[in-house]
């Protein structure tokens, strides 16, 4: 239990998807105007970040990997089927976004309409596909360890984004220079936040 | 004054618009504003006038800041003529602490207001008095021992990205001071490790250093001081951190003329004591047993609580939210401090962090009483 909590809570600080590793940079900087749109997105990457992780640590696991058929008889033990990660892995990925988008859609159009394209690009997002590498990279002892891996970087992703869309909805009215409006000082943000996010860097859990 | 008034009114011609030194005028109204009230008036929208201007509140925390300062001083002379195990006056200490801090104000208000005058006059914005404050809390947040290139490069970096590509003075989103602090500790963490303080060159005191109390309990080795001490603020530390007492004496300040929020103080101090008091019950280590109000006396906690939690501007806005966000910070803090062993100071780490989810913070209380004015409105009913 506690090892799972540990994994939990290093996921959303000091592996944060945005401020440690940069990943899902596109949608984090394209969606964040505002407060309601980003915990939308956020909600949405959580959601999908909890479910990919696990399914793709099942099929790593018991089809996918060097031996993981052997399950099936002792004849499959050398089958190794690993170069079909990445695909099967993006795969996985792209059938949650699906269902994720159907669910929006239907729960709550005017969110659906201001994501806009974003939402199914989640596919693409380069979070999601990370969530699924850490997993297989980190070698994660069960199910129960993915499961809490792929929500704690799924909750670290939705704090980031949510906390630069309330930045971004404040410093709206602030006389910020001309050429840097709009996404040159929302890297900036981004790059300050990182600063603060490097107070967790080197807690060992 | 009237000379000085006469030469004033005689080369103003020369800086507006159309005039030699047009593109200087920005420069000029500073220095025309510093010294004499000058005779415009506003021609568009409404105001509200009130004494307390920004130039009075920076002002007042100036103020604020000068106990500590002085004590700073003397504190870096103290350490330095301890250190080296000669006994020494006050007016020597005192002395000896003045050259070694006074080239590091220098150097931060130089550098710091250069760029303030040329943003000015480059984005054609009044120059604001919100870097005498910043100027005057970066000396005070670094050791003694730190170059003073560094100090220029921090306080550079701090007002350009930290402040002006935001739009200025009020726009900023993390303290500034705080940022060259934490530039300085991630771009140089040899120097400014937070561990070591040094006084003095390097030749005068080979080897000679004295650890602050917050290293000496991450190392685990070494002279634990007093709490009196510590209390005091006879121990080493960052120029003005140390001194709690002195400390004390700025918040009473800027608790009277309203500039701090006590609110923010009171919660930052709760929130460590809560912490301290958590870590106290799990106790695995020797730094999670040491008593909870330890950690308000040791390190820059005290100065942060008063001087860095409390900005104006990046802390958060609202009443309820700067409950919670002090809370937070006073917890993290601890958290920091115990937790991590990479950082054996957590405050300025907690309140960049706490800043930058301050507006969120900010949002969300604003949020949840627009949802209760609604359903207040909801239950009267509609008149006939």
């Amino acid at each position: 239990m506690e090892e799972l909590l540990n994994i939990f809570v290093k996921s959303i600080f000091i592996d944060n998807m945005i401020f440690a590793y940069f990943l899902g940079m596109c949608s984090y900087l394209a969606v964040s105007r505002t407060v309601n749109t980003s915990v939308g997105l956020g909600f949405a990457v959580i959601f999908v970040l909890g479910f990919t992780v696990p399914i793709n640590f099942l099929l790593e696991n018991y089809i996918l990997g060097r031996g993981a058929l052997s399950w099936l008889g002792p004849q499959f033990a050398a089958v190794d089927l690993s170069f079909l990660t990445f695909i099967m892995f993006i795969a996985i990925i792209a059938a949650m976004v699906q269902l994720v988008e159907m669910i929006i859609e239907k729960l709550s159009p005017t969110l659906y309409s201001s994501l806009g394209i974003f939402l199914p690009l989640i596919a693409v997002n380069c979070a999601i596909l990370g969530g699924s590498l850490f997993m297989q990279e980190r070698n994660y002892a069960n199910i129960s360890e993915a499961i809490s891996f792929g929500l704690g970087s799924g909750v670290g992703w939705f704090l980031a984004i949510v906390g630069i869309a309330a930045i971004r909805e404040k410093i709206r009215y602030s006389n910020v220079p001309a050429p840097l409006r709009g996404l040159g000082i929302t890297f900036i943000i981004t790059g300050l936040m990182g600063i603060a996010f490097m107070s967790f860097m080197g807690i060992e859990l | 004054m009237k000379p000085l008034q006469n030469l004033v009114e005689k080369v103003k011609p020369h800086f507006e618009k159309g005039g030699r030194f047009e593109k200087f005028y920005r420069s000029f109204e500073a220095f025309e504003t510093f010294l004499f009230v000058p005779g415009n008036v506003t021609t568009r929208g409404s105001h509200i006038r009130d004494a307390m201007d920004m130039k009075r509140t920076m002002v007042h925390v100036i103020i604020a800041l000068v106990p500590v300062l002085l004590f700073g001083m003397w504190n870096v002379g103290y350490q330095h003529f301890k250190a080296i195990g000669v006994e020494a006056e006050f007016i020597d200490q005192f002395v000896y602490g003045l050259i070694k801090v006074l080239p590091i104000v220098i150097v931060s208000y130089a550098a710091g207001l250069a760029i303030e005058f040329i943003f000015a006059s480059i984005r054609d914005h009044e120059v604001n008095e919100g870097f005498l404050v910043s100027g005057m809390l970066i000396p005070l947040i670094i050791p003694a021992s730190t170059p003073l290139w560094m100090v220029a490069v921090a306080t550079i970096f701090a007002v350009i990205i930290g402040k002006e590509v935001f739009g200025g003075t009020g726009m900023n989103i993390l303290n500034p001071a705080l940022l060259a602090r934490a530039f300085l500790f991630f771009a140089y963490p040899s120097y400014l490790s937070g561990e070591v303080w040094i006084a003095g060159t390097a030749e005068q005191l080979d080897g000679v250093s004295g650890a602050t109390p917050l290293a000496v309990l991450a190392i685990g080795e070494g002279d634990m001081p007093s709490a009196m001490e510590m209390f005091l603020g006879t121990i080493p530390g960052s120029i003005g951190e140390t001194s709690t007492v002195a400390i004390l004496l700025g918040a009473i300040v800027l608790v009277v003329t309203g500039v701090g929020s006590l609110r923010i103080m009171l919660s930052v101090v709760a929130g460590g004591l809560l912490m301290g008091g958590i870590l106290n019950l799990v106790a695995v280590n020797e730094f999670m047993e040491i008593p909870p109000y330890y950690h308000l006396i040791m390190g820059g906690f005290a100065f942060g609580t008063v001087y860095m939690a409390t900005d104006p501007v990046s802390a958060s806005q609202t009443g309820v939210g700067k409950y919670i966000y002090g809370l937070l910070i006073g917890v993290l803090t601890v958290l920091i401090r115990v937790v991590n062993p990479a950082y054996p100071e957590g405050m300025m780490l907690a309140i960049l962090f706490m800043n930058v989810f301050a507006p969120l913070i900010d949002h969300y209380v604003v949020q949840s009483h627009i949802k209760k004015r609604m359903q207040r409105m909801e239950k009267i009913p509609a008149k006939a």
